[in-house]
């Protein structure tokens, strides 16, 4: 059913993230300190980003499953732990290269840091829990009470991670960006095709996990 | 309540018939603090902080094993059913396990704690007395968000390899602010002090109180 309509997200993106990589590289002025480094600080934040709305997607999803009970939620739950797992991969990554050279450190105990790390943490144990449950059901609440247990850690790391001291710079703070227009303009570009981008992936996912399920239950109707 | 209290006098009873969790909770948190101590060397002393995390781990490592027996000893026999169909809400029930463990890890660390300043307490400066706030409210957010996940362990083809990877990330803020505690406890700091680190401990133990006790009955009625 999905493969016949036109994939409008996938398309948009194939568009969207080359001219991001253009903007960051062609358009975007180099910094003055941090030199070419800093560009990678564009893809970075995206990925953060999407990444943090990946796993509240995944909450809400949980919750929802819990309440309603309907496979869909538990689909809408698992890609959103997926891809925000890899995207979480990619933000560490990301980050320690931008770190080695201008913090002389591949990893320091900074609240963000901290949080990210032990998200991708939480979500990569439920990604193992859903592979050691085989019953649908039982996999679908499981997945769903690791997924909102893991959420509500959140505030608690954060709080915790406040501990550390912080080196990470705020670029983007309540009253100012501490960015050159074309700086931002190049920014702005980057996170939508990111968005563009994730929502493609979670919704190919979420596809995929519905076609999964239908087909189980077809393979038990030719079984019994 | 009168129900909480039945259950949780009902495991405490086969707890001490058997003598299955505490004594080996006991036994292999004693082990890893010995093992620590011999990695550490002979005739080195520890900064308070770093013996607060060798406590840490000792205590963590051992709750674990306590812990994945809370929920398989009903898995086995099919007792979950029993306790779901006996007036007992899940909540109450969730309540009364997480009691329990409460109870085996303060009697496990009734020994472990002395063990670990017969080990490494020389030249601290806090004694026993001092780490007990930090203790309470460590093994009840432990105990809280480690009895929701004991169930969902429990339900899985590998509950014991399964327990510490779903939990250990969970409560890794609640070690790090513990082991800042503790620290701060071990090098004779007032209670005062430590209160900025001791009320987030505190609040994780609400958090996954009442997340625990919504989110158990889905859990449990996974049979």
């Amino acid at each position: 059913m999905t493969s016949r309509r036109v994939p409008l997200l996938p398309l948009l993106s194939a568009v969207l993230l080359p001219a991001a990589v253009a903007m960051v590289f062609f358009y975007a002025p180099t910094e003055r300190t941090m030199g070419v480094v800093q560009k990678i600080f564009y893809f970075h934040l995206s990925l953060a980003a999407v990444a943090f709305l990946s796993f509240f997607v995944a909450c809400v999803a949980g919750v929802l499953y819990l309440v309603r009970g309907k496979r869909r939620w538990d689909a809408w739950g698992a890609a959103g732990v997926e891809v925000g797992v890899v995207f979480t991969t990619l933000v560490l990554i990301t980050g320690s290269l931008w770190g080695r050279p201008i913090w002389n450190t591949w990893w320091t105990w900074d609240p963000r840091l901290t949080t990210s790390l032990i998200l991708w943490f939480i979500y990569t144990a439920c990604l193992i829990l859903r592979s050691a449950v085989e019953s649908e059901t039982r996999r679908a609440t499981y997945a769903a009470v690791m997924a909102v247990a893991g959420f509500v850690d959140v505030p608690i790391v954060f709080l915790s991670a406040r501990l550390f001291r912080s080196i990470h710079p705020t670029v983007i703070r309540s009253d100012s960006v501490g960015l050159e227009p074309s700086m931002i303009a190049t920014l702005v570009v980057c996170m939508a095709a990111m968005l563009v981008f994730w929502a493609g992936l979670v919704r190919l996912r979420y596809g995929l996990h519905l076609q999964e399920a239908e087909l189980g239950d077809l393979t038990r109707r030719l079984g019994g | 309540m009168s129900r909480v209290w039945f259950l949780y006098r009902k495991d405490l009873r086969i707890e001490f018939r058997k003598k299955e969790s505490v004594a080996s909770m006991t036994f292999f948190g004693a082990l890893v603090l010995v093992i620590l101590n011999v990695a550490q060397g002979p005739g080195r002393r520890l900064t308070p902080e770093t013996a607060a995390g060798v406590l840490w781990v000792a205590v963590i490592f051992s709750a674990v094993l306590g812990l994945g027996r809370v929920f398989a000893r009903e898995r086995e026999n099919g007792c979950i059913s029993a306790l779901l169909v006996s007036p007992a809400s899940p909540g109450t029930v969730f309540t009364a396990k997480a009691l329990v463990n409460l109870t085996l890890m303060l009697l496990s660390q009734a020994v472990l704690v002395p063990v670990f300043f017969v080990l490494f307490g020389t030249g601290l400066a806090g004694g026993p007395l001092a780490l007990v706030p930090s203790l309470l409210l460590v093994d009840a957010g432990f105990s809280a968000a480690g009895t929701l996940l004991s169930a969902v362990s429990a339900g899985t083809r590998r509950n014991e390899v399964l327990l510490p990877i779903l939990l250990f990330p969970l409560i890794l803020p609640l070690v790090a602010l513990a082991v800042k505690a503790t620290g701060g406890a071990l090098a004779g700091r007032p209670l005062t002090e430590l209160l900025p680190l001791l009320e987030p401990l505190a609040a994780f133990g609400l958090i996954y109180a009442a997340a625990g006790y919504l989110l158990f009955p889905f859990v449990v009625r996974e049979g």
